[in-house]
C-alpha cells in the first residue's frame, strides 16, 4: 500500500518535470487575443513542416505583458499595440533588434442584429443606447484606440458613462453577442469570425488612431533559436495570405495608409 | 357535575408499536385527573386534546364544537377537522412550566392577551399576579424564580386569559417533596377558586385523591375506568386499575357462600365477610382487594365493634414512610395496613406483636378472576 | 487611502448591506422551513442551497448570467417589462453577494432554529398566538445570537465575493467595481500598491466580522 502510494506521487511529479516531447522544441507565444484564429492556423502549418510545437497564450495585451514582467516563462510577444511593448523594452526585457511591427486593423463597432440602430458613432449617445462595450482601456489596445477615437470625434463625455470595461477585445464581442450590451468596439477582424454580431459602423482609417501589431523575442526566451525561426515563418508569404484571409493589413507589403 | 363537557374517543400509533386507545373518555366540569403509572399514555391524551398533538383517528368534542375529528377511512377526507390550539380557548401547563426564558414574569403572563387594549392587558396581569402571590415578581425572569414560583408564573399564565379548559401536566412533579406537598393544598384552593372545567394528568395516587373530583384510569395506553374519584379508588373495575390506583393488599380467594347480598370469601387460612355486589352469581375465583387505610388494628380482643371481618393478626414487619407507617401482617393472608405514627407507639407494634386486625365488609371489593 | 479608495470601500459596503436586505428574508425562510418542516424532496433543497458553497463561484456566476441576461428568462422580463437591466449594473452585484453568501446564512440560522426548543413554540400556540407571531416572539428571539452570527458572516462573505460578481457585473469603477474586483483588476494593471492598500482594507474587514459572528456563536445562551 505504502509502495503503491509512493510511486503515485512519484509519477506524478515526474509529470510535472519531464517535457512531453523531448526532441522537438516548443515554442510559447504570448499573442494579442484578436490574432486567436489566425495565429492558430498559421502555427498549425508549422508545425507539420517544422516539428516543432507552438503553445499559444492569447488574452488581452495589457495582461499578457503584466505576466511577462512577472516572469511568466515565454519566448514570444505579439501584442496589439506599440505601447505595451514599447513597456517591456524600456524594462529590458526585448531580446535587441526583433521587433517588427507586422500587421494592422480597423476599428469597428458591433451590435446584434435585433438592437437598436446605429450607424454613426453618434447614435451611440443615443438613450436607448445604455450599454457600450470596450475593451478595459488599462489592459486591451482596442479598448484605448476606441477611447482614442471617441474622444477625437468629441461622442466620448457623452457615452463615457455608457461605458462596460471588459478583459479582451473578444470578452467585447461576447458581451455584445449576448444581448447584455446594446453596441461594442472590436476589430474589424473580430467582427469577421462572429456570425451574430453585423458591423454598424467602420471607423475609417483616417480618423482611426495608428493600429499596429508589433512582434519581438524576449530576452529570457527559453527557446529562442526555434522562436527566431517560426518568427521568421510569421513575416513569410504563407503566413501573410492567411493574415490577410482573416482581414488583417500585413504592414511590411501594404503601403501606409 | 356530570355535564359532559368534553367527549373522546381516538388512537394514536407511534412507532416501535406501542399504541394510545381512548374509547368514549366523557370528562365533565370540576376537576379530572387522568390517572396513571408512568409510560400510560396520560401525557399524549392530554396534549391531544390541548391539539398540541394529532391522533391517527378518532373525534374529540368540547361542548357542541369538534375540535378534532378524523376518519381512518379515505372516502371521508374532506370532513377531517382539526381545530389548531389557539383556536381552542385553552390553558396549557406542561411538566417543565416552558416558562419563555426571554421574558419577564409580566411578559410571560401577559403573552396570552395580545387582543387585549394595552390598559385592561396591565390590570389583568397584575390582578391574576396578585391572586397568586406574585407581587413584585413582575420583572424577574423565569431563571431567577424558585421552582414554586415557576409553577405559579406559569399557571398565571395560562389562567390570565379566562380559557375555557385548563389543562395540567403533572403540575407538581417537578417540585422537591416538601414544596410538593405543601403546594397541593394550595393548589387545590387554587383550582376550586378558578372553577373552571380542569383536566389535571398525574401518576401520584395521594395527589390524583387530593385535587381531582373525577378520575380517568389509564393503562398501557387505553382508559379503564372512569368515575367520580371516591369511588374508582375504593372500587377499581379490574386488577389493572386496583394495581394502578395502588391498592395495597390483593389477594386471591375463593367464594364459598353467597347469602344476603354478602359474600364469604377463603382467603389464605382466614374467612372474609364481603359485598357480593355485581358479583356475577357463578363466580368462585376472586381477587381480594383491601386498602391498607382501610384496615383498622386493635389490641384488646374482647371489645365488640361493628366491622364484620376480625382477623387474628401478627405484625411481621413495620415500615416507615414519613409520618405514616405501614404495618405488614400475617392475618392467614398477607394484609396491609397503614397507621399514623402516634397510632403505632400507642399500640405498641414491633414485629411478632400479636393484635386484631378489623375490616369493613363493604371495604372488601372482590374481583372476580379475568382469564 | 485616496478618496477614490475610500468611494470603493464605501461602495462594496454598500452593495454587501444591500444583499443583505434580500439574504435575510429569503434566509430566514427558508432555514425556517429546513429546520421545522420535513418533506418529500427536503433533501434536494438543502442540496441546492448548500450548492453555491461548494461549486466554484464562477459557474454560479454564469448561472445568474443566464439567468439575469437580457436574453434570459428573467432578465428579458425585467426588460421588457420595466426597462430594467441586471447584468453590469449594481443589482448583477447585489444579486451575486447575495446568492453567494445566502448558505452561509442559512445554514448558520438553520442551526439556531433548531436549537429552540420546540415546546415554547407550542406553548405560545396554547396562549393564541399564529405562526407568524410565534416566529418573530419566540422562536427568533430565542435564535438572536445564531441569526445575528450567520448574518455577520454572510455580510462578510459578501463584501469577499469576486468569482460570481465579476462574471455577472464585471468591472465597471464607480459602477459595479467592488473591492475584490478592484484588487483583481490593480493586480493585473500592475498596480500594486493600489492592490495591497485595498486587500488591507479587506482583511481588516473580514477579520473583524468573522471574530464578532465566532464570538457570538460561541456565547450563545
Amino acid at each position: 500500500m505504502k509502495l503503491l502510494i509512493i510511486s503515485i506521487f512519484a509519477g506524478a511529479a515526474l509529470l510535472f518535470v519531464v517535457q512531453t516531447n523531448i526532441h522537438a522544441a516548443t515554442v510559447t507565444v504570448f499573442a494579442a487575443v484578436s490574432l486567436t484564429d489566425s495565429l492558430k492556423q498559421i502555427a498549425a502549418d508549422y508545425e507539420k513542416t517544422s516539428g516543432d510545437k507552438i503553445v499559444f497564450n492569447f488574452a488581452a495585451s495589457g495582461t499578457l505583458a503584466r505576466q511577462i514582467e512577472a516572469g511568466a516563462p515565454a519566448d514570444i510577444f505579439f501584442a496589439a499595440d506599440e505601447s505595451k511593448t514599447d513597456a517591456l523594452e524600456k524594462k529590458g526585457l526585448l531580446a535587441s533588434g526583433t521587433r517588427k511591427s507586422l500587421l494592422g486593423n480597423m476599428l469597428v463597432i458591433v451590435t446584434t442584429p435585433d438592437a437598436v440602430a446605429v450607424h454613426v458613432p453618434a447614435d451611440l449617445t443615443n438613450a436607448a443606447i445604455q450599454h457600450i462595450a470596450l475593451g478595459d482601456v488599462k489592459i486591451v489596445p482596442a479598448g484605448t484606440y476606441a477611447k482614442v477615437y471617441l474622444e477625437k470625434i468629441g461622442v466620448w463625455p457623452a457615452v463615457e458613462s455608457k461605458v462596460v470595461p471588459c478583459v479582451s477585445v473578444r470578452a467585447v464581442l461576447a458581451a455584445v453577442e449576448s444581448g447584455n450590451v446594446d453596441a461594442g468596439f472590436v476589430y474589424k477582424t473580430d467582427a469577421a469570425i462572429s456570425k451574430k454580431v453585423k458591423v454598424a459602423f467602420e471607423v475609417p482609417a483616417a480618423d482611426a488612431p495608428n493600429i499596429s501589431y508589433p512582434l519581438a523575442l524576449l530576452k529570457d526566451a527559453p527557446q529562442p533559436d526555434a522562436a527566431k525561426n517560426f518568427m521568421a515563418f510569421l513575416d513569410s508569404e504563407t503566413a501573410t495570405a492567411v493574415f490577410k484571409q482573416f482581414g488583417f493589413i500585413v504592414l511590411s507589403s501594404a503601403p501606409a495608409k | 357535575m356530570n355535564n359532559e363537557i368534553i367527549t373522546a374517543t381516538f388512537r394514536k400509533q407511534f412507532p416501535g408499536g406501542a399504541e394510545i386507545v381512548v374509547e368514549n373518555v366523557c370528562i365533565g366540569g370540576g376537576i379530572t385527573v387522568l390517572f396513571g403509572a408512568s409510560g400510560s399514555g396520560k401525557t399524549t391524551v392530554l396534549r391531544c386534546l390541548a391539539g398540541l398533538e394529532t391522533p391517527d383517528e378518532g373525534e374529540i368534542k368540547f361542548g357542541g364544537e369538534v375540535w378534532f375529528r378524523k376518519s381512518g377511512k379515505r372516502k371521508a377526507k374532506g370532513e377531517d377537522i382539526f381545530l389548531p390550539p389557539r383556536k381552542r380557548g385553552i390553558g396549557f401547563v406542561p411538566q417543565d412550566y416552558a416558562l419563555f426564558p426571554h421574558l419577564t414574569v409580566a411578559g410571560n403572563v401577559c403573552y396570552g392577551l395580545n387582543e387585549l387594549p394595552a390598559a385592561e392587558r396591565a390590570a389583568r396581569v397584575l390582578e391574576t399576579l396578585n391572586w397568586l402571590g406574585l407581587d413584585g415578581l413582575e420583572h424577574r425572569l423565569p431563571r431567577e424564580l424558585s421552582g414554586g414560583q415557576q409553577q405559579r408564573v406559569a399557571l398565571a399564565r395560562a389562567v390570565v386569559r379566562r380559557p375555557k379548559l385548563l389543562l395540567l401536566d403533572e403540575p407538581l412533579a417537578a417540585l422537591d417533596t416538601p414544596t410538593r406537598l405543601r403546594l397541593r393544598g394550595e393548589l387545590r384552593q387554587l383550582l376550586r377558586q378558578l372553577g373552571l372545567p380542569t383536566i389535571l394528568v398525574t401518576h401520584d395516587r395521594f395527589e390524583a385523591l387530593a385535587l381531582g373530583d373525577d378520575v380517568v384510569v389509564l393503562h398501557d395506553g387505553r382508559n379503564v375506568q372512569q368515575g367520580a374519584v371516591p369511588e374508582v379508588f375504593s372500587r377499581p373495575v379490574n386488577l389493572a386499575v386496583a394495581e394502578i390506583t395502588a391498592v395495597e393488599t390483593i389477594q386471591s380467594g375463593q367464594i364459598l357462600e353467597t347469602r344476603d347480598g354478602l359474600a364469604t370469601v377463603a382467603v389464605g387460612d382466614a374467612r372474609l365477610i364481603a359485598l357480593a355486589g355485581d358479583l356475577p352469581p357463578a363466580a368462585r375465583e376472586v381477587y381480594v382487594c383491601i386498602r391498607a387505610e382501610d384496615v383498622i388494628l386493635m389490641r384488646a380482643d374482647s371489645v365488640q365493634s361493628s366491622p364484620r371481618n376480625r382477623l387474628a393478626a401478627t405484625v411481621l414487619a413495620l415500615v416507615r414512610e414519613g409520618s405514616l407507617v405501614r404495618v405488614n401482617l400475617d392475618c392467614g393472608f398477607p394484609l396491609t395496613a397503614l397507621l399514623t405514627q402516634p397510632a403505632c407507639e400507642e399500640l405498641a407494634l414491633q414485629e411478632g406483636t400479636q393484635l386484631v386486625a378489623l375490616v369493613k365488609a363493604p371495604q372488601i371489593h372482590l374481583i372476580p378472576f379475568t382469564r | 487611502m485616496s478618496g477614490a479608495e475610500w468611494q470603493l470601500v464605501g461602495f462594496s459596503l454598500r452593495m454587501a448591506l444591500a444583499s443583505l436586505l434580500l439574504v435575510l428574508p429569503v434566509g430566514l425562510a427558508l432555514a425556517w422551513w429546513l429546520a421545522r418542516k420535513h418533506w418529500r424532496g427536503k433533501a434536494v433543497v438543502e442540496t441546492l442551497v448548500s450548492l453555491p458553497l461548494v461549486l466554484p463561484p464562477v459557474v454560479t456566476g454564469l448561472v445568474l448570467l443566464q439567468l439575469f441576461g437580457r436574453r434570459g428568462p428573467v432578465g428579458s422580463w425585467l426588460h421588457n417589462i420595466f426597462n430594467c437591466d441586471v447584468v453590469f449594473t449594481w443589482r448583477a452585484v447585489v444579486i451575486a453577494l447575495a446568492a453567494m453568501s445566502l448558505p452561509l446564512f442559512v445554514r448558520a440560522a438553520r442551526t439556531a432554529f433548531e436549537e429552540v426548543d420546540v415546546k415554547f413554540e407550542q406553548l405560545a400556540r396554547t396562549l393564541g398566538a399564529g405562526e407568524w407571531r410565534v416566529f418573530f416572539t419566540i422562536t427568533l428571539p430565542l435564535a438572536k445570537r445564531g441569526v445575528l452570527a450567520g448574518t455577520l458572516l454572510a455580510f462578510a462573505r459578501a463584501l469577499g465575493e469576486f468569482g460570481a460578481t465579476i462574471m455577472v457585473a464585471g468591472n465597471i469603477p464607480g459602477r459595479t467595481t467592488t473591492l475584490p474586483v478592484a484588487i483583481y483588476a490593480a493586480v493585473q494593471n500592475g498596480e500594486d500598491a493600489h492592490a495591497w492598500t485595498l486587500a488591507g482594507v479587506s482583511a481588516v474587514i473580514a477579520f473583524a466580522a468573522v471574530f464578532v459572528s465566532e464570538n457570538l456563536l460561541r456565547r450563545r445562551k
